[in-house]
């Protein structure tokens, strides 16, 4: 599938194939074409070349409406000029559903969404998580094959947006409808997917479940993008079974290489930095602790690394330690492309 | 400060009321005037407060002359020209800012530019096509003319408003299952409704004031709104009806003042919140 506006491309070769009853995520810094793929899911953008089916179902040329999908927007797209209970009603009106049934499948959406006592208010009467709610039941109302949520928690609070995320995972796990979830959030994805499509520049990087895209990044854009505080990243080359940075060297001899290729980027997970009484000599620049851990800034032959560590160990800045690596979990991308050097197991 | 404020609070107020009663006044000797008996319209030095009231004026006016004919025909052009203005600009407000297509930006300038141009290098042409297609000296000529110089602007006036509405909102009633048309009624219309109103009555009031167009490709009394009727009727080379001209006049006013009494907040809001978000 291809997206062009004019001469901008949004969406390159994108080729995805999500699993009746899945929870996917797409996930990349705006501009990566996200919202745009899940427009042309919707049926709101066109497709420039390709196809997009639902089901057995080539949908390319049917209307949005007819594809048996639901969407909820990170404006939540509330109509102001309807209540809540005539909010819910539109999708099933607008599906000619006699009037009869419609009262009872509102008011069921309305009782699992905790929004009995709101039916008759305007949504510019509502506080933004009950908009959002909203914003779930008409998509929830119709009972569709396919939800395409579009960053639909971005615009509430920190604490409503982890109280919300718990929600959508539950309410998932309930109906077991495939779900569709854009955002630029890594913590959604991780929590919320079975599988995430890590996107950048309108390609996709990385098709797989959050565990294996934390564990196994394919390139070097999603080692970068993906965990909080990110992968340090050091560009150097690899001879003689070492990867060597300027002054640096670090034996690889767990590392099993699928083509080795002199010039290489060395992954570290901040994790996977050790503090022990062996190891190379390095220096603590920084110390942030946050409670139940510590971000630790350290210098090591001239190079800067990020370690986490727990916080029974203490640091303090200047001092001296000894680092280790577990050297299993190191990655090397290629210093051309980025591709994943290290073979998959 | 509290007295200070209180004294320039009434400087306030009386400049205010200065004002409004300069641009008052000639509406005031308007009413006056049309209660006046003929005797004393011409009285040196003049009086102020007519000293009989007499509703002769008016009794003659829509009795005696074709008033009433004038006052329908300006009403169905009112009406007629708002009809058609705002149902083709509502349509073309929202596809000038939903759709997107080659040329839509210039398009958009291209109807500000017919705008611009003085209606009066407008009238020949346009009386030529009209006699072309027929209509010629009817009600329905003078609707197409007035749509010609009322359609860019409400349209200018609409795309603002209309930009204003989320774009999201139509795209959540096309996923709900709605037609682009069904769309446009149940989301666009009623959000674009405070717009709407003001730029009727803009129309409205346009073609209820126009007075070239109808003078130049009008010359019967059946199709003569009252712009032209009441002037070709009243003023002579030698003589001005005073009186019924001041009645007629207070009798053209009525139906825009009851307009904007029960429309002004959406008029006003008309004016500030083209460019407001919604």
């Amino acid at each position: 599938m291809r997206k062009a506006f004019g001469a901008a491309v949004a969406v390159e070769n994108l080729d995805l194939r999500i699993e009746s009853g899945e929870f996917v995520s797409l996930l990349g810094p705006s501009g990566c074409g996200k919202t745009t793929s899940l427009r042309m899911l919707a049926g709101l953008e066109v497709p420039t070349s390709g196809t997009i089916r639902i089901g057995d179902r080539v949908v390319n040329d049917i209307a949005p409406g007819k594809r048996d999908i639901a969407m909820v927007f990170q404006s939540y797209a509330l109509y102001p000029h309807m209540t809540v209970a005539q909010n819910i009603e539109y999708p099933l009106k607008k599906r000619r559903i006699p009037n009869p049934e419609r009262g009872p499948k509102v008011a069921a959406v309305a009782k699992l969404l905790h929004l009995e006592d709101y039916l008759a208010r305007k949504p510019r009467q509502l506080s933004g998580g009950q908009q959002q709610r909203v914003a779930l039941g008409r998509a929830l109302v119709r009972d569709p094959a396919v939800f395409l949520l579009d960053e639909p928690l971005s615009n509430l609070d920190a604490k409503l947006r982890a109280h919300m995320r718990a929600e959508l995972i539950e309410l998932h796990q309930r109906i077991g409808r495939t779900m569709v979830y854009v955002t630029h959030d890594q913590l959604e994805a991780m929590t919320m997917s079975d599988r995430i499509a890590v996107l950048a520049n309108g390609r996709l990087q990385q098709l797989d479940t959050p565990a294996m895209i934390y564990r196994r990044p394919a390139n070097r854009f999603v080692a970068g993008f993906i965990g909080t505080p990110s992968m340090n990243l050091i560009k150097g080359h690899f001879e003689l079974g070492r990867f060597v940075a300027g002054d640096w060297q670090l034996p690889l001899d767990g590392l099993d290489l699928d083509e080795p290729t002199s010039e290489v980027t060395l992954g570290i997970r901040p994790e996977d930095i050790l503090i022990g009484a062996a190891g190379q000599p390095a220096r603590v620049k920084l110390v942030e602790p946050t409670g139940h851990e510590a971000i630790i800034q350290f210098e090591i032959a001239g190079h800067d690394l990020t370690g986490r560590v727990g916080a029974e160990i203490t640091l303090r800045a200047g001092e001296p330690v000894a680092l280790s690596f577990r050297t299993t979990n190191l990655h090397l991308f290629a210093g051309d492309d980025g591709r994943r050097l290290n073979k998959e197991v | 400060m509290r007295r200070s404020s209180l004294a320039g609070r009434i400087a306030f107020n009386l400049l205010a009321w200065t004002l409004v009663l300069l641009v008052a006044f000639p509406l005031i000797w308007m009413i006056l005037t049309s209660v006046k008996p003929q005797t004393e319209l011409f009285r040196i030095p003049p009086s102020f407060w007519p000293t009989e009231i007499t509703f002769e004026h008016y009794r003659r006016l829509l009795v005696e002359t074709p008033f009433l004919t004038y006052m329908r025909n300006s009403i169905f052009l009112a009406l007629g020209t708002t009809l058609l203005v705002i149902t083709l600009a509502t349509l073309g407000a929202h596809s000038l800012v939903r759709f997107r297509y080659p040329g839509r930006e210039r398009l958009a300038q291209l109807v500000l530019f017919t705008y611009l141009l003085p209606s009066v290098v407008l009238i020949i042409p346009l009386y030529l096509l009209m006699v072309k297609i027929g209509i010629s000296n009817t009600l329905w000529s003078l609707i197409l003319a007035y749509t010609t110089f009322a359609l860019p602007y409400a349209l200018w006036l609409l795309r603002s408003f209309m930009a204003g509405i989320p774009e999201d909102l139509e795209a959540a009633a096309l996923v709900d299952g709605a037609s682009r048309m069904e769309a446009f009624i149940d989301v666009i219309l009623p959000q674009a409704l405070p717009g709407i109103i003001s730029t009727a009555l803009f129309t409205a009031i346009l073609a209820w004031n126009e007075y070239l167009y109808a003078l130049v490709l009008v010359n019967t009394d059946s199709a003569r709104p009252l712009t032209t009727g009441v002037m070709t009727m009243l003023i002579s080379a030698f003589n001005i009806e005073w009186s019924l001209l001041m009645a007629a006049s207070v009798m053209m006013s009525l139906p825009l003042i009851v307009a904007f009494a029960f429309l002004q907040k959406y008029l006003t809001r008309g004016f500030g919140a083209g460019g407001v978000k919604g």
